[in-house]
């Protein structure tokens, strides 16, 4: 049971991270690395905000601010300086490691063991009866990638939203509505890492510490999330896992939040068979390059004029 | 009325391969017109659409559209007013979206991408009706995505999208080109119905002789940056296929292929 | 072909899914004085390592033996912040008795697990345990945690190259900008070096690849060296000592396994006790004598002296006599 719930916890935290990762990877078609620092960038600023004496769900609307903020700046640098996506990803990720060490107050590891979380607070203590304790964690966490994948499936349906899907799916129409391609893409990126940091924040809070290596690798938790996910209950060809079973559709959020929870459950299990952690990383890589491959991933697109 | 004036544009310019594609062009299309334009490769046919809707920049002259300089203003912007139907049919439409989604797309053109709902619900028969003008039983098929359809399907998707909402200039570049004969010729209808019903102003861009001299009140022959056939009214009226073949093939000994 | 591999994938996701819901309902916990905990160790380096192999002979000592009562889960988290917590995670979720972190956010993340899970955690290579806070500044655990600190002896350190160094005036320290341990410790360095007529320069770096540059321009500076327990730097240790032999400048390590490699002497910690020391109050609480809330963290007060006389040789120096007689071991070799 334990392990069922570390692995959820896990799991649903990384998920809204995943959901960004979707919204650049999946519909925008833009390989962007910088949720690899905007992850630790919302843990770093909601240890700092904490020790301020921030009310702790006020941090995660400041955390998903910040992010956003640092997903435009990748997006300008792509659109406006016309920089390559994958260098402008990798400019803003070497950059904000910097900024991250200083919204942490020069430190590069924060405890906030002390201070009140979005998982601990009076409020909480008073309102939780003791027999859900255990499973206040998971209800929370549950509770926040609910409302982000409400919010987003919301979002994606408005004509920004149609837009914003419009532009990773076809860049030319866009610019035939009459939009500015480039103002889109940098939307869905601040989108992106809003919920990035919005995780790193929530991260920060689970843990009770912010640490700078947190980031690292948080790109790769987040494709194979969104890969696993959709290639398992809702594949672009091809029956679906639910549909076979004879159960609905599944939206694509909902796949990306179970892939995050698949994926966390295959690390744990590997833990658990004893794996270490040098290997894992190899394994992760050619488990990640098999479902790739296996998958019609590599889509055709139309890109530009031709 | 569209107006270009005094246009160069080099590729490579001020290196060894520098091409001229346009030297001191002009051209003036009246509102309502239909042109057809056709030419070999590499005549300028499509880069004199791409300098219209500002795809690629110029080295010098200036576009007015009416009292408008528009010389300098970014592609989207003129696309405002112009509607545009690519040679490749997937450049007109969203493959992951459906055809629901691309319609309410298209049709909120011109309006506010905000967070209103993407698809007005009060719209879809709208939608579906137009969609029926098509014949190509599309007004079944809205919650099917894009990407499925064929490409003749895309195109007659992409023709109706890019007229949906009012636009001054309609921009056909090759568009049938990619069809089988069939789907071409089904698609050539669908052009001319709308142009009409619409009176738009529209430039055809052609490799397909029969249409231009079929379709349309003025066509354009160009040759090396110049419009070498320029004829409209009674005089583009009379003008047959043999007329525009055999300037074709002088054109070709000329260049010794 | 496509669409049968395409299902053999899936089968084997659903598979682990599945094999993972079962194996949580078979954790054991038989209680006849058999004894499970768990050991997650941040990173793989030479100190971390001693201060497991000390945990496991303290333990010993009192009687927890690997083996015969006491069974042993290990995990690396190779410096993965993301690993470190579910491999902390997997622990809690055997039921073990005692988890022990080695170094500071894998101690930390065992405490955020730890108390949730009313599991107790021991630490040990935790520098600052009261800036990580996992102790107050009395030095009285926050909860069920306590430990040992490797805090570096600086005055002893000092005390030892002004013997070998008679002339010396400045010290140079290279140190990671992002290490929170460095950072106190240099802090600590620059207050006591006066004392000892030392003046100390720093210079930070941020990843391993700035190493050669700032050794470098360091060495040009500097009349000696001496490391920190900086995870980065101690890394290119090589590098370092390579350049400043070329340049026959004295490095001063900071523990025995730098000393091993060609630092010229060190009053280091011994991790070996240390992890010993740690052991020991691990089976303090695993007896139940005593609760890991009641125990505050403790450090190791005595350094001891390492020397490398091949070191020496070629710098042309010899250490002091009182020195020599009070060290713990010296190596006649570098060893690679």
């Amino acid at each position: 049971m334990t392990l069922i719930l570390g692995v959820l916890e896990e799991g649903l935290i990384y998920a809204v991270m995943a959901l960004g990762v979707y919204i650049t990877y999946k519909i925008l078609d833009f390989p962007d690395l910088s949720v690899d620092s905007t992850f630790p960038m919302g843990a770093a600023l909601t240890a700092s905000a904490l020790l301020a004496g921030m009310d702790p769900v006020l941090t995660l609307i400041l955390s998903f601010a910040a992010g956003a903020a640092a997903g435009c700046v990748t997006g300008l640098i792509h659109v406006k300086l016309k920089v390559r996506d994958l260098l402008s990803g990798i400019i803003v990720m070497t950059g904000l490691y910097s900024v991250n060490l200083r919204l942490a107050g020069g430190r590069a590891n924060v405890p906030v063991f002390n201070q009140d979380t979005i998982f601990e607070n009076p409020f909480l203590a008073d309102v939780i009866p003791a027999l859900l304790s255990p499973y206040l964690m998971v209800l929370i966490l549950f509770l926040i990638i609910l409302i982000c994948k409400v919010l987003l499936d919301l979002y994606l349906n408005t004509r920004s939203g149609y837009l914003l899907r419009a532009v990773g799916d076809n860049e030319a129409l866009v610019t035939s509505l009459a939009k500015d391609k480039g103002m889109v893409k940098i939307l869905g990126l601040a989108i992106a890492n809003g919920f990035s940091a919005l995780a790193g924040s929530i991260y920060c809070q689970h843990k009770g510490f912010f640490e700078i290596s947190v980031g690292t690798g948080t790109i790769v938790i987040g494709l194979a999330s969104v890969i696993i996910g959709i290639q398992l209950l809702c594949p672009e060809n091809g029956v679906s896992l639910p549909s076979r079973l004879g159960l609905p559709q599944v939206r694509p959020t909902t796949a990306v939040i179970a892939g995050s929870v698949v994926y966390k459950a295959c690390i744990s299990l590997a833990i658990s068979m004893g794996m270490e952690a040098n290997d894992l990383k190899l394994i992760t890589s050619i488990l990640f390059l098999i479902i790739l491959v296996v998958s019609t991933e590599r889509r055709k697109k139309v890109k530009g004029l031709a | 009325m569209l107006r270009l004036n005094d246009i160069n544009k080099y590729y490579n310019a001020g290196t060894v391969n520098e091409m001229c594609l346009f030297e001191d062009f002009n051209l003036s299309i009246e509102n309502g017109q239909f042109v057809s334009v056709v030419g070999s490769n590499g005549s300028g046919k499509t880069s004199m659409l791409n300098i219209i809707c500002g795809s690629i920049p110029l080295d010098s002259g200036t576009i007015y559209i009416g009292s408008e300089n528009i010389t300098h203003m970014p592609e989207f912007k003129r696309l405002r007013r112009i509607g545009r139907v690519y040679q490749n049919p997937a450049m007109g439409t969203c493959p992951h979206m459906t055809i629901l989604e691309n319609m309410a797309l298209a049709d909120n053109k011109g309006k506010p991408f905000n967070l209103r709902r993407g698809t007005d619900k009060r719209k879809v028969d709208g939608y579906r009706e137009a969609l029926k003008t098509l014949g190509l039983g599309l007004e079944d098929k809205l919650h099917v995505k894009v990407g499925v359809l064929s490409g003749g399907q895309r195109q007659a998707m992409a023709l109706l999208m890019s007229t949906m909402t009012p636009i001054e200039f309609l921009i056909l570049d090759e568009h049938t080109a990619a069809l089988d004969p069939k789907t071409a010729e089904i698609i050539m209808e669908l052009t001319d119905q709308i142009v009409k019903s619409k009176r738009l102003t529209t430039i055809m861009v052609t490799h397909n002789l029969r249409y231009a001299v079929d379709y349309g009140d003025r066509l354009l022959m160009m040759h090396q940056g110049q419009a070498v056939i320029d004829k409209s009214g009674e005089e583009k009226a009379s003008m047959k296929i043999e007329d525009l073949l055999e300037r074709f093939n002088t054109i070709s000994i000329e260049c010794g292929n | 072909m496509m669409k049968k591999s395409m299902k053999a994938k899936t089968l084997f996701l659903a598979a682990a899914a599945a094999a993972l819901l079962a194996g949580c309902s078979g954790s054991s916990d038989s209680k006849d004085k058999t004894y499970t905990i768990g050991i997650g160790q941040f990173a793989a380096h030479g100190s971390l390592d001693n201060c497991r192999e000390g945990f496991l002979l303290g333990l010993a000592e009192e009687g927890f033996v690997e083996g015969e009562n006491l069974t042993v889960l290990y995990e690396n988290s190779q410096a993965d912040g993301g690993m470190a917590s579910q491999i902390v995670t997997n622990f809690a979720a055997q039921k073990v008795d005692l988890i022990c972190g080695i170094a500071t956010p894998m101690a930390q993340t065992a405490y955020g697990v730890g108390k949730k899970q009313n599991i107790p955690v021991i630490y040990t290579a935790v520098t600052d345990p009261v800036a990580a806070e996992l102790a107050g500044s009395d030095g009285a655990p926050v909860g069920e945690i306590t430990g040992t600190s490797d805090k570096l002896p600086v005055r002893q350190q000092l005390e030892m190259i002004r013997a070998i160094l008679p002339e010396a005036r400045t010290i140079g320290i290279l140190f990671t900008t992002s290490e929170v341990n460095s950072l106190s410790t240099i802090e600590e360095y620059k207050a006591a070096a006066p004392d000892y007529g030392f003046e100390i320069v720093d210079t930070g770096i941020s990843a391993t690849a700035d190493v050669p540059l700032a050794a470098d321009s360091l060495l040009e500076k500097v009349d000696c060296l001496t490391n920190l327990t900086d995870n980065t730097v101690v890394a290119s240790l090589p590098v370092i000592l390579d350049k400043a032999a070329k340049k026959n400048i004295p490095v001063f390590g900071s523990e025995i396994e730098q000393v091993k490699i060609g630092c010229l002497a060190a009053m280091g910690l011994d991790y070996i006790e240390l992890g010993k020391q740690t052991g020991r109050m691990a089976a303090a609480v695993l007896r139940g004598e005593k609760k890991a809330s009641e125990m505050n963290f403790e450090v190791i007060e005595e350094a001891a002296f390492y020397g490398n006389t091949k070191v020496a040789e070629n710098l042309g120096l010899t250490f002091p006599k009182d020195l020599t007689s009070s060290a713990k071991e010296m190596f006649a070799e570098i060893t690679q």
